[in-house]
């Protein structure tokens, strides 16, 4: 354990005291770049009634939230292809998946734009197939461009973790329903998501947790109505240099994602989802 | 236990979608670094290398490349002396707050990035000290030794240490034990980790944004194009940064596929195999 305490004390300084400092700034009063005391409440106060707060947190929640569902949905089909149909395809498969993980996050961004854009690949592909004149220019720098990107990010994360899931799932399990008459909808709907609820979920709050706490890609292809709670955070200590309310937003987004985590766990605990399913074989 | 292969179409389908879905934008981004004109959108005007030479030209961009690169080493060295001390205490100790180093291992990595970044300034801001590369390496720890510990600590769980006991029963000193019987079995695990943190602190971002002092890194330099122009240039930066974390992503996964086959030959599928 001595060997461990290096790293942990390099962790609890750069890390665990940060973090309290943090904390502690969240309370305090800010002037441009400084801050000191007196102690109060006033960031967290103008944070709540600000409309602008409101509005940003309204956005990340409402991103977040339909990120993290369309993820899930789409990682889930692909991470059951390749437990269950991908034969001599699956490492080929999960080679490419896995490293589009490590692919620059930044760049990722930066892509879509050549995608969305006014001349963006998705444009010039629809006006070569005749089907639209003019550009369509409501593609990029709005929620949708934030969302489609983010989806892009998480996307191969959620199919590794589901992967790892589906593992020991056996596959004779889906044969005797097909053998008891389910068909290919049934044993979706009443075998494999109910079997797979307790990864779903965690994967959705993951992915809602990081999705709405991003700041980079609402900057670069939110434009004005895509702007999400993380810009401000940012803003308030690098532009703005008011700590306080920059500290006091993100405890208040800590504590939606508290407060998110533990409704679905207290809905998890009424629909008798157990936490986790453990096989024997 | 030999499965029967399932058959779907519309799955397959969707995974074919799902691929072209997650490598198009990556390869539109790629075609246009060798446009020759000054445009990043279509038409695409044939290949040129003109953006490459422009880049490669760039003092600022030179700069940044080194300054990352300088980063990277040094955050990825550090991490994996730290880390695989504190792997192997971790995972060979009966100590009883065993859970709670485990947490703190956690913590940083469950949380968006923006928390730690604006801790680690208020920090920094607090303490007095000067944003700079090193305060960089530092927010660039924060997150990859956390990471680093979780991958290599699990491969040090997976050796028996039994090994480990009969080689100190023969009269090995802790430190030949800890080089000659375990280090061989678990090397390619931590030089595939090694390879994957020095590209995560290449490219890392969102906690360097608020701890830089006034030299950027790479990631930094492209979002600081971004907000100026947008040439074929800034195409050019993330090719080469694009194909940097790719590569370094496809060594770990060679070198982790390899180990795991050699671990157990029955193994079809290498890390990932199922059964």
């Amino acid at each position: 354990m001595l060997l461990a305490s290096p790293a942990m004390l390099f962790v609890f300084v750069v890390f665990v005291i940060p973090f309290f400092t943090f904390a502690v700034y969240s309370v305090l009063t800010s002037e441009l770049f400084s801050i000191g005391p007196p102690v109060t409440l006033d960031s967290y106060r103008h944070a709540i009634e600000s409309d602008s707060v409101r509005t940003l947190a309204y956005n990340a929640g409402l991103i977040g939230a339909i990120v993290a569902f369309v993820t899930v949905a789409a990682a889930l089909p692909i991470a059951y292809w390749l437990r269950f149909c991908a034969g001599r395809w699956r490492l080929p498969v999960l080679f490419l998946i896995t490293s589009t993980v490590i692919a620059s996050y930044l760049v990722r961004i930066y892509a879509w734009r050549s995608v969305l854009g006014t001349h963006g690949l998705a444009n010039s592909a629809l006006e070569s197939l005749g089907l639209i004149d003019h550009p369509l220019n409501f593609l990029l720098f709005n929620r949708f461009a934030v969302g489609i990107a983010l989806v892009h990010i998480f996307l191969p994360y959620v199919v590794l973790l589901l992967y790892a899931s589906f593992g020991p799932m056996p596959s004779a399990l889906l044969e005797c329903a097909q053998d008891l008459g389910a068909g290919a909808f049934r044993r979706w709907t009443r075998v494999i998501i109910p079997l797979m609820a307790p990864p779903l979920l965690s994967s959705w709050m993951l992915v809602f947790v990081l999705s709405a706490g991003d700041y980079v890609t609402p900057q670069l292809l939110g434009g004005t109505t895509g702007v999400m709670i993380g810009v401000e955070v940012q803003n308030q200590f690098k532009s703005v240099g008011d700590y306080a309310s920059g500290a006091a937003i993100s405890f208040l987004m800590l504590g939606a994602f508290a407060l998110t985590y533990a409704l679905l766990r207290l809905t998890m605990h009424f629909a008798k989802v157990p936490q986790r399913i453990e096989w024997s074989s | 236990m030999t499965e029967e292969r399932r058959r779907s179409i519309p799955t397959t389908i969707f995974v074919l979608i799902a691929l072209v879905f997650l490598f198009l934008p990556l390869v539109i981004v790629v075609l246009f670094s060798f446009q020759s004109t000054g445009s990043v959108v279509f038409p695409f005007h044939g290949f040129s290398l003109r953006w490459y030479k422009t880049v490669f030209e760039s003092e600022e961009f030179l700069e940044a490349v080194a300054t990352s690169l300088k980063i990277a080493a040094i955050a990825s060295l550090l991490t994996v002396v730290f880390g695989t001390a504190a792997s192997y205490g971790i995972s060979r100790s009966r100590f009883k707050l065993r859970w709670l180093v485990a947490l703190l291992m956690v913590i940083p990595l469950s949380l968006p990035g923006l928390f730690i970044g604006a801790s680690l300034l208020s920090f920094f801001d607090q303490t007095g000290v000067q944003l700079s590369t090193t305060t960089v390496l530092a927010g660039h720890l924060v997150y990859l030794l956390p990471f680093y510990i979780i991958i290599v600590r699990a491969a040090f769980d997976r050796a028996d240490p039994l090994l480990e006991e009969a080689g100190a029963d023969l009269g090995a000193s802790p430190w030949r034990v800890f080089t000659r019987v375990l280090l061989p079995r678990v090397w390619p695990v931590i030089a595939g980790t090694a390879c994957l943190m020095f590209a995560l602190s290449l490219d890392e971002f969102v906690i360097t944004f608020f701890v830089i002092g006034d030299e950027p890194t790479l990631p930094l330099f492209i979002w600081s194009r971004l907000r100026e122009t947008v040439d074929p240039s800034i195409n050019v930066i993330s090719t080469l940064l694009l194909l940097t974390t790719l590569a370094l992503g496809v060594v770990a996964l060679l070198i982790g596929m390899r180990s795991a086959r050699r671990r157990n030959p029955a193994i079809e599928g290498g890390p990932f195999a199922d059964e």
